[in-house]
């Protein structure tokens, strides 16, 4: 089997703007020997998928800050569905209330990381959902 | 730190990090020699006297406290309005809209993108009817009000007084309007050469007309969120600063005057001396440079005019009522610096949008800090401190030099098109990541002291008003079927015309759209064709206006 490197796409859905969050966690990322794609801000649901499906990605982070993290979560995971890609994990990180973090699992998120989260924990958990759904490939880099 | 060591260690601890926050290295003790080389009345000097390190006002908040005022904004104008109401019954003394995310990237609340986002993170503002209802009954010739906002909602500003019968000469206030640092804040790239005619044209506007506003801050603030020290703060701020002085300049405008209308809105962060010491370098840095090099004479160019406002990077969501805490330490820094106004940030700022309880809060922390802690009885209390002086002579020094090396570069418009800025931003906050993920920089409650999510109490949380944003929407609707197409057509003509030759100002002719109900969007995108830029920024939308597309 061929060993390769965990490959994430980050994306910001919608007029959101905030983007230092993502960017530093793409950074660490990438410390950590994983290839990140990082699609920019200004994305719609159907770009987002669009780029997931393009660069067979391992799982996919939605990054919220202005508070339409249901709302763009829900479309997203829906379109996933409909081109065939309902199994891809998909994170969601950024500023959003405690209660919201049910109803984002209930839609369909793997998990959700608030502000201020470890940069490890995020790492380590993309670590062994990447691991659980595709054995062969790996976060070392080389 | 605590975890894993025993009560001796505990005991004996001592602070791992001794630099300031903004890395600047500094010594156990600082005495009287440390000041040798300072002259008084050259480098200091009273408040109120030139270079005004100790303050631009010789009684400082003695004459006039500093101007509490809180940000605002949501759902729709008429929410908007009621909230600007209640503030001002909890003593805020100055009001501060920041618009939605439609009305901050300049395209209107029924664009395709804009969807989801209306009311949700400010107010919108698409039309002069919605800047009506924002301030109806705000008496708008006696208040000061300040927007979170682009011109051309300084233009619906202007429009609803002119409806009310109010001259613009009696308005009092402030727009952010930096379309300058707009890429950092708004993720798209605002083209610098419009930015810059809207700057030049605002500022020239104001000098003519409206002697009370600041047609232009400095966005300092949006820029040290992205993670940069102090010292990048003040040397990019002064950069975006010193453009503008040199294009209002050359378009024949005098120093004293562009000067006058420059305000800066800063961050204030936790590094209670390093806070204080780098609005104190700032001061005499903006004055020295004003007059040395730019040659202005009167005290209204050479004062560094600024707004603070609390960091919002800095409030942290786990145990968010420690923010609380760190919001009124950044606030007494920013007053110890000498603040002319603030902002503090709610303590759920990293959770949702503040709550009124939240917001109370965030006012009642600057009362307390006016009223109750004496800190406003001397001018600049820390004056004469031998580490504050030291630590504003470093700061300034570094600043300069940071200028330097933009001059070199060929200015901050140039240091912004080869992305030097962006790489230095990122650099910023990757750094800073990796000083809180290995615990170099401790943040209570995030990084040490942590307690179980479970043991987190739940916050209260602001909720979105659907009923009232579906109201704004509708309203909007109307005023684009009701509204005279023949004298909104001639003024969209008008500012076409106006915005391609680049001699006369903009800011009329975007007045005259607003009166005839033209929408942000209509008014920027007329504006973008005629200097060759697409309609929409998003490249989503076409103009409605038939003939003119690009």
């Amino acid at each position: 089997m061929l060993e390769r490197r965990i490959r994430v796409l980050f994306g910001k859905v919608g007029l959101d703007s905030h983007y230092r969050g993502v960017q530093v966690l793409s950074m660490m990322l990438r410390d950590a020997g994983m290839e990140v794609i990082y699609t920019g801000l200004f994305q719609t649901p159907e770009t987002i998928v669009h780029t997931a499906l393009q660069e067979d990605v391992d799982i996919l982070g939605l990054s919220f800050l202005s508070g339409e993290h249901l709302v763009y979560t829900e479309q997203v995971i829906n379109l996933l569905k409909e081109k065939g890609l309902g199994d891809l994990p998909v994170l969601v990180g950024g500023v959003m209330p405690k209660e919201d973090i049910p109803k984002l699992k209930e839609i369909g998120a793997c998990e959700v990381f608030r502000a201020d989260t470890p940069m490890d924990d995020i790492i380590n958990y993309i670590e062994e959902a990447v691991k659980e759904r595709s054995p062969e490939i790996t976060s070392v880099s080389n | 730190m605590t975890e894993g060591k025993g009560l001796v260690d505990e005991y004996f601890e001592k602070p791992k990090w001794t630099r300031t926050w903004s890395r600047i290295p500094v010594k156990s003790v600082y005495r009287a020699s440390d000041l040798m080389d300072a002259d008084y009345e050259q480098d200091v000097n009273d408040p109120g006297e030139y270079p005004f390190t100790r303050g631009i006002f010789s009684e400082m908040y003695r004459g006039r406290l500093w101007t509490r005022r809180e940000v605002s904004g949501h759902s729709s104008p008429a929410a908007s309005n009621r909230r600007l109401k209640y503030l001002m019954e909890q003593g805020v003394t100055g009001l501060n809209i920041i618009g939605d995310l439609p009305t901050q990237l300049i395209i209107d609340s029924d664009h395709p993108f804009a969807v989801n986002e209306v009311g949700v993170q400010g107010t919108p503002l698409a039309t002069l009817d919605d800047m009506m209802i924002l301030t109806q009954g705000i008496p708008m010739d006696e208040v000061s009000f300040t927007f979170s906002a682009f011109t051309p909602v300084m233009a619906f500003y202007i429009a609803a007084a002119k409806k009310r019968g109010i001259s613009p000469g009696k308005l009092r206030g402030t727009i952010i309007n930096d379309t300058i640092h707009y890429r950092y804040c708004f993720g798209y790239k605002f083209p610098l050469d419009l930015g810059v005619r809207l700057g030049v044209d605002s500022i020239g506007y104001s000098i003519n007309h409206m002697p009370l506003w600041y047609p232009f801050s400095v966005e300092c603030y949006d820029l040290r969120e992205h993670g940069i020290d102090a010292v990048q703060e003040l040397a990019f701020g002064f950069a975006i600063a010193f453009c503008l002085i040199d294009e209002c300049v050359k378009k024949g405008y005098q120093v004293d005057d562009i000067a006058s209308k420059i305000a800066f809105t800063m961050g204030v962060h936790i590094d209670i001396f390093e806070e204080a010491a780098k609005f104190r370098a700032a001061r005499r840095f903006w004055a020295k440079t004003l007059k040395e090099k730019y040659g202005a004479t009167s005290n209204k160019a050479l004062h560094f005019k600024f707004h603070s406002n609390t960091s919002g990077c800095q409030t942290v969501r786990q145990q968010p009522l420690n923010n609380i805490i760190r919001i009124a330490y950044s606030a007494l820094a920013a007053v110890m610096g000498g603040t002319q106004s603030m902002q503090t940030v709610s303590f759920d700022e990293p959770i949702a949008l503040p709550t009124e309880e939240s917001a109370r809060i965030a006012v009642r922390t600057q009362q307390i800090l006016a009223y109750e802690t004496g800190v406003t009885r001397v001018a600049d209390p820390l004056g004469g401190s031998y580490y504050v002086e030291n630590l504003t002579n470093e700061i300034e020094n570094r600043t300069s030099d940071l200028l330097a090396k933009i001059d070199d570069m060929g200015g901050i418009l140039k240091a912004i098109e080869t992305q030097w800025i962006d790489n230095q931003l990122a650099e910023a906050a990757y750094n800073y990541q990796k000083e809180v993920e290995s615990g170099d920089r401790i943040i209570v409650g995030r990084n040490a002291f942590i307690i179980s999510e479970k043991e987190e109490r739940k916050t209260k949380v602001h909720k979105k008003d659907n009923r009232s944003i579906k109201s704004h929407m509708t309203k909007l609707q109307k005023v684009r079927e009701k509204r005279d197409k023949k004298k909104l057509r001639n003024a969209i003509d008008k500012l076409y015309e106006k915005s391609k030759s680049g001699e006369e100002n903009l800011i009329p002719g975007m007045v005259e759209a607003a009166l005839a109900h033209a929408t942000i969007g209509e008014i920027m995108g007329t504006i973008r064709l005629a200097y060759g830029y697409s309609y929409d920024p998003f490249g989503m939308i076409e103009t409605p206006f038939e003939g003119m597309e690009q």
